[in-house]
């Protein structure tokens, strides 16, 4: 469904990412790990098209994004959650969603999608006249889940959801996006520094290191992998 | 005094109505535009072709014609600022400048400066320098109401009260506008989080086109409107341009009522600064009491603090 | 004087020199009085540019009420001629005195105020000006004429002596800001323009710098009104406070090039005998055409060239000045103490109901690494902005070698020996890495040779000896990270605050970074250090405190902490421990 092959991208002059080849299929849950400044966040920048490409290819069910503008990608079926979560702080959670359902294909499955939705985070529908700007930060990263969810996407793309959230919350959102590809059979593409967590959660993973992927293969292998348990894990040397 | 609070209020309004215009534009991108007088100097001139063109083919009468002709305005200065986005201020704002040092600011100004100066003495060339207004039996004619107590009579100009009150419905339909209808609230989200709002799959640019549309339309109707009780050369705009900044400024920038209350302020104080003040201070007590009011609550008097790290 | 910046003065000298002569060769072949007019108001309206580039270019701060001072001088030049018969060699620097003070009127409100607000009300003041001074009666004031006393009085029949004069004030207001621009002066605004906190922090006292900026431009602005009026012999509010005037300081400057002394002389050359021609040209035949194409020409070069001609040209024609030599490195001032060098206690604050930080207490010993972890919007960030002064604390107290912080502003602690980085790196890519870090070095208020020289050894101890006269924007980011590291070094602190100083880094990059950190223990530095990557800072720190939701969770040795079951709990996950011991 998504294939990235040899992607290279440049961020004034400086290589954020070169000769990264990643792919999801319909279904499947990968996960990228890596240090914080890796190019996680500018991986997914690139897939939805904010940061221009350098080289390499970026195909969506075979067709190029290259030619795609940034805001007709979401239209595809791409969603993205992004780092920092991103809510309008000055919409309400329920304008929050119907912005997430901007696309026509969310807007078809409007109402199938906002049942949804409240059911895994009910609280959404409890806050939904409420600005997105006075909610907790577990409960914006809930409503961006939502957003993302309501253009009834293909690929579920989420760009670290346990940033500043107590164990607790992440790990309730975490549990929510194990559900949601469970349930949903949503394709997911997670981004996440909590490793550990993040890995186990996934079919798929890929380790990326100063714009490369160092790594990849099935979580059980990752996880065993020495380099992984000493630096990502903090165990090993020492 | 009565009198003054009333032509306060009326003139408040249209004032509001101007900087809504503005404050579309400024709070939604952020664009510093320095043509933005001159998109009120446009819808009074458009006013007054409509009008003519009207009289002409027999429509609409003296009394309705002047106010249909402002509230067409709108949508001829609509595509024309769609327009002037498309092709110039695309080109010095928004997401394309936002890597660049000062986020592009400089350039910005310059070319609004340049818009400026082409509009005027654009308007130079083609309407003249004879000063126009839009003429309505309805300028000349007051409603009188009272006695109040104390035997005040209230004398409100019939064009000033009309104008006033398609002022108001105009404001109202964009507020529904913005904050009911899909559109609307695209643009704020654009306005809010532009980079979340290509995610959701909005066009932002496209979004910015429209609210550069939206604001130069706006502004143009409350120029329509003013047209009808004051003559003006093309060089109108450089009256009201501190006015509108005055008013989006004090409304706290970024919000459609702030604006609009904003501008009433304004205009409040500038009519009733006449009961104390020399004509020739009326202007400078705006600048005086923006300067407070500013100083002491720097997110604008009806704005929100967004104090929150 | 900045590092190279008597050579830059001496070729920018040579020029101005050429440039003058130049002119006034010119003007003294030309007899068309007309066209003699055109060439005095060149200089005038440059001189105008210059004030405006003093502040506005070079710090970023724009004005959009120039005309407040240019008016100011207009009149005090006029007024003082008409009541007094003050002759305008002495009219003009009391104008000069009043533009200035005006200055710190005008300075004094508005520069609690940011961006747009700013730049929006100081259009307020030449208006209100405007407004005030119809109302006084003085709306069109003609000087007094002085035929027979012309050379004192400015009032010459041949219009060349004139043009002379307004070349001569030209010369000095080039000086004045050739100065501004070469010395630190000119480094403090652009390190305000890049980013006025970052300024601040390395020990900048920003708001008197914008007010010497603001005083030197009111002056210069109002010296260029009072010729002004000397050369129309009548002056009217709407010509010299009105908008116009302050847009012709932006686009004669923004045309030119904003933050250089060549920009606004370009921007004059050019624009003024533009409209002037077309006006005479054109304006006859077709009203109003003159300022469509004025508007037309402006717009295209700005689009063509959006940082201004002067920029474009030099980075299209000429290659960068050769490098400055490198200064001599001095020595890096690290004075090791002993026992507690800073005590934090009960230190809270909340925005809204948010409480960000809730009672604080930790202590650091002079020479050691303590690191501060925790999940993101734990507080950490803003306990460094609370200890170095960003935000004020509601309560509690942080005492420096006994000193207490709390309430001093940012330069001041940053000169009690507090430096500090910051999570987003922001450079002046156009400066050398080596002026990007002096900035550190003169808010410890040392004379510019030792400033060089520190600066130079800060470079040398991060190891970024050999990039020092790269411009900024060349770097990696792990180069980007050092040097702001070198910067906060060069202010000679006694405690660093590092703020995700690893951030993004390989690690390699880490490795190499760690080092210098390290280093920089052994020579007797103490460090505080905000790091998410933990494989880093269990090689790196002597101690951990852990902050969750604001409150300090556990604090001690690194073993002992990530051992510790709420730490676990908050931060490190469940099954931190479980792999740890696999």
């Amino acid at each position: 469904m998504l294939e990235i092959r040899d992607l290279a991208v440049a961020y004034g002059g400086l290589r954020a990412l070169s000769g990264v080849s990643l792919s999801v299929a319909p279904g499947q849950f990968v996960t990228v790990v890596g240090p914080n400044g890796a190019g996680k966040t500018t991986l997914f920048k690139t897939i939805c098209g904010i940061v221009p490409q350098a080289g390499g290819t970026v195909t969506w069910d075979g067709a190029s994004l290259l030619a795609r503008p940034a805001s007709a990608r979401a239209h595809l079926g791409i969603a993205h959650v992004p780092e920092g979560r991103q809510v309008f702080a000055t919409l309400t959670v329920r304008e929050n969603l119907e912005m997430g359902a901007y696309p026509p294909a969310g807007r078809a499955a409007w109402a199938r999608t906002i049942d949804r939705i409240h059911t895994l985070f009910p609280i959404l529908a409890e806050r939904a006249g409420q600005m997105a700007g006075t909610l907790s930060g577990g409960e914006q990263q809930m409503l961006a889940i939502g957003r993302g969810l309501a253009s009834a996407p293909r690929l579920l793309m989420l760009d670290e959801p346990s940033m500043g959230l107590a164990p607790a919350v992440t790990e309730a959102i975490f549990e929510r996006i194990a559900q949601i590809h469970k349930e949903d059979g949503l394709a997911i593409l997670l981004v996440e520094q909590r490793v550990a967590e993040a890995l186990e959660l996934s079919d798929h993973g890929y380790v990326l290191e100063t714009g490369r992927i160092v790594l990849e293969g099935p979580y059980q292998t990752l996880l065993a992998d020495d380099r992984v348990r000493r630096s990502y894990l903090g165990l090993g040397d020492e | 005094m009565l009198n003054a609070v009333a032509a306060g209020l009326i003139i408040g309004c249209l004032y509001g109505l101007m900087c809504i215009g503005l404050g579309l534009i400024f709070g939604i991108m952020k664009i510093v535009n320095f043509a933005q007088g001159e998109l009120l100097m446009l819808g009074m001139y458009v006013s007054v072709y409509l009008v003519g063109g009207f009289a002409a083919i027999g429509i609409f009468g003296p009394i309705v014609a002047p106010f249909v002709a402002a509230v067409l305005a709108g949508p001829v200065l609509f595509g024309g600022g769609m327009l002037l986005h498309r092709f110039l201020l695309s080109r010095v704002s928004g997401l394309t400048t936002a890597a660049r040092l000062d986020q592009g600011a400089f350039g910005q100004l310059i070319v609004t400066l340049g818009i400026s100066l082409i509009l005027q003495n654009g308007g130079l060339i083609v309407f003249g320098s004879t000063p126009q207004s839009v003429l309505t039996p309805l300028s000349a004619r007051a409603f009188i109401l009272g006695p109040f107590p104390g035997d005040a009579l209230l004398f409100l100009n019939q064009a000033r009260v009309f104008a006033c009150v398609v002022a108001i419905l105009v404001a109202v339909a964009l507020w529904l506008v913005m904050e009911r209808t899909r559109l609307g609230k695209a643009l704020r989200a654009a306005a809010d989080n532009p980079v979340a709002a290509t995610y959701m799959g909005i066009d932002v640019d496209r979004a910015y086109r429209i609210a550069f549309g939206l604001g130069a339309g706006i502004t143009a109707i409350a120029g329509g409107l003013m047209a009808t009780y004051l003559s003006f050369t093309p060089f109108v705009g450089l009256d009201y341009v501190i006015i509108m900044y005055s008013g989006v400024v004090l409304g706290g920038m970024g919000s459609i009522l702030g604006a609009f209350w904003g501008g009433l302020t304004v205009g409040f104080v500038q009519q009733v600064s006449a009961l104390v003040l020399p004509p020739q201070l009326q202007n400078a007590a705006i600048f005086v009491v923006f300067l407070l009011i500013v100083g002491l609550r720097p997110q604008g008097l009806f704005g929100r603090s967004a104090e929150r790290a | 004087m900045r590092v190279g910046g008597a050579n830059r003065l001496r070729r920018d000298a040579i020029a101005l020199a050429i440039v003058t002569v130049g002119y006034a060769g010119f003007a003294a072949t030309v007899h068309n009085s007309y066209y003699q007019l055109m060439l005095t108001l060149v200089p005038i309206w440059a001189v105008l540019g210059l004030s405006w580039n003093m502040m506005s270019g070079m710090s970023g701060l724009v004005s959009f009420g120039h005309a407040s001072f240019f008016g100011i001088g207009a009149y005090v030049v006029t007024l003082a001629l008409v009541y007094w018969h003050l002759t305008p060699w002495l009219g003009i620097p009391l104008g000069m005195v009043a533009g200035a003070v005006a200055a710190v009127l005008i300075g004094l409100p508005t520069f609690r105020l940011r961006g747009h607000y700013f730049a929006l009300s100081m259009l307020a003041y030449p208006l209100a000006l405007l407004y005030v001074m119809e109302y006084l009666g003085f709306q069109e004031v003609p000087l007094p004429m002085h035929r027979d006393h012309p050379a004192l009085f400015l009032q010459f029949v041949d219009p060349l002596p004139t043009t002379l004069v307004a070349l001569g004030v030209f010369v000095l207001a080039m000086i004045a800001g050739m100065l501004v621009e070469n010395t630190r002066f000119g480094l403090a605004l652009l390190a305000i323009r890049q980013n006025e906190l970052a300024a601040e922090a390395a020990g900048l006292d920003t708001w008197k710098w914008k007010m010497r900026a603001l005083i030197g431009s009111g002056a210069i602005a109002a010296a260029a009104g009072g010729l002004y009026a000397c050369v129309l012999l009548v002056v009217t509010p709407d010509s010299v406070f009105g908008v116009i005037v302050s847009a012709q300081a932006l686009v004669v400057t923004l045309f030119g090039g904003v933050a250089t002394v060549w920009g606004p002389v370009i921007g004059a050359a050019i624009l003024i005998p533009l409209a002037e021609t077309l006006n005479a040209k054109l304006g006859n035949i077709v009203p109003g055409i003159q300022g469509v194409v004025y508007g037309v020409a402006i717009i295209a070069i700005m689009l063509a060239s959006p940082e201004g001609l002067f920029w474009t040209i030099r980075d299209r024609f000429f290659r960068a000045a050769p490098a400055a030599p490198m200064p001599a490195p001095g020595s890096l001032r690290i004075a090791p103490g002993t026992g507690t060098l800073l005590a934090v206690s009960g230190l809270s604050k909340s925005f809204g109901g948010l409480r960000a930080v809730q009672d604080v207490s930790f202590s650091v010993q002079a020479g050691e690494i303590l690191g501060i972890i925790g999940p993101n919007g734990a507080g950490k960030t803003t306990l460094f902005n609370l200890l170095n002064g960003v935000l004020a604390a509601d309560t509690g107290s942080a005492k420096l070698d006994g000193q207490e912080l709390r309430g001093r502003k940012v330069h001041a602690i940053s000169r009690l020996g507090v430096g500090r980085t910051f999570q987003v790196v922001r450079s002046f890519p156009r400066l050398p890495v080596l002026d990007n870090v002096i900035v550190g070095a003169y808010g410890a208020g040392t004379d510019d040779d030792a400033a060089a020289a520190t600066a130079a050894a800060a470079l040398e101890a991060v190891g970024l000896a050999d990039r020092a006269r790269l411009p900024a924007g060349q770097l990696t980011n792990k180069e980007l990270r050092l040097m702001e590291l070198a910067r906060a070094l060069a202010g000679s602190p006694r405690l660093l605050l590092l703020d995700e100083t690893l951030a993004g880094l390989g690690r390699d990059e880490c490795d190499a970074v760690l080092d210098v950190l390290r280093r920089l223990r052994a020579q007797g530095m103490t460090i505080v250090i905000i790091e998410h990557t933990m494989h880093a800072m269990l090689r790196l720190a002597d101690r951990f405190v852990v902050l969750d939701h604001g409150r300090v969770l556990a604090e001690g040795p690194p073993r002992a902490v990530i051992e510790d079951k709420a730490v676990i709990e908050a931060y490190l996950g469940s099954k931190f421990l479980a792999r740890q011991n696999a």
